[in-house]
């Protein structure tokens, strides 16, 4: 097994962690992952960053912004 | 008296919407009308969120997601159905931010956050940290409240905060950020990186100000 080293990795992590890599290049993220303690340590920060960020933006639009978007719309013609 | 006469005329909307689908009318038709109720008003809560990030409080983001829509609405008929309706709406609700909000609250400066070098956005490039170091920021940043998580988002850079929302809450792809944001996929990646950086510190002095233990920065290894 060939492992692309941890400057790689790291350089790539975000891409990693967004999806953007290629499939070859993930897969090299993926494999050194596997075997590296210490970068997936900083892939774990990452991710719950992420987690985090979307876990606290969950705010619902209030019933009024609903109405008044409706009206602006102007009655359905049914 | 012929029949035809006493049959219900058909309005001329009707008309726009299915016999005449490819010329579409300026004003939506009631078809359009359902459509767009189906399948643009199901973003609210999001558009909201995202607005709420965009202008810090709830009366402008309000607005926002109004005018967002008033908009989107107007523009319905030339969306084509089938592409990706979430993007349209969040480069509309982008383009309305800047175009409106934006000018209020910014000075006759004109220069971008992205020139600023990051020792001047107060951001720490590149620290070596052991392993140990990352399991401990990691839970750290997993045990604060919801509310610094926003207060963190609300205090690093306007262009920065957008890029990561886009692409980390509302996971959109680079080049879809890059659309909606009107910039080259590279300044998308860049604006990425710092702000994540940046918000990584600042949850790092949050969670210290709470006494949950994070290894100061100082004690980067010291090899």
């Amino acid at each position: 097994m060939t492992d692309c080293g941890c400057d790689k990795a790291k350089a790539e992590l975000e891409e990693y962690l967004h999806r953007e890599l290629s499939d070859r290049d993930f897969k090299d993220i993926t494999d050194h992952l596997e075997n590296c303690e210490d970068c997936t340590g900083e892939h774990l920060v990452g991710v719950t960053l992420t987690l985090k960020m979307q876990k606290a933006c969950q705010e619902k639009a209030p019933a009024e912004l609903r109405a008044a978007i409706l009206t602006r719309l102007g009655e359905p013609q049914v | 008296m012929p029949t035809a006469l006493l049959e219900r005329p058909v309005p001329p909307a009707e008309l726009d919407s299915t016999a005449m689908s490819d010329t579409p009318p300026v004003q939506p038709a009631p078809e359009l009308r359902r459509l767009f109720e189906e399948q643009a008003l199901v973003f609210m809560d999001q558009l909201y969120a995202a607005a709420l990030r965009m202008t810090r409080n709830p009366a402008d983001a309000g607005d926002l997601v109004q005018e967002t829509y008033v908009k989107a609405y107007a523009a319905f008929a030339s969306f084509t159905q089938g592409t990706n309706l979430k993007a349209w709406l969040y480069r509309i609700l982008t383009n309305t931010f800047i175009n409106t909000y934006r000018k209020n609250q910014r000075g006759p400066y004109q220069g971008t956050i992205d020139d600023l070098e990051d020792w001047q956005l107060g951001g720490a490039e590149s620290l070596t940290q052991g392993r140990s170091t990352r399991s401990a920021e990691a839970e750290a940043i997993d045990h604060l409240p919801d509310s610094d998580v926003k207060a963190a988002l609300q205090s690093i850079p306007e262009d920065f905060r957008l890029a990561v929302y886009l692409a980390d809450v509302e996971g959109f792809s680079y080049q879809e950020v890059a659309d909606i944001m009107k910039t080259p996929v590279g300044t998308v990646m860049s604006r990425l990186h710092r702000g994540r950086r940046l918000l990584r510190d600042l949850l790092a002095d949050y969670a210290r100000e709470r006494g949950i233990t994070v290894p100061a920065p100082t004690t980067r290894s010291a090899t």
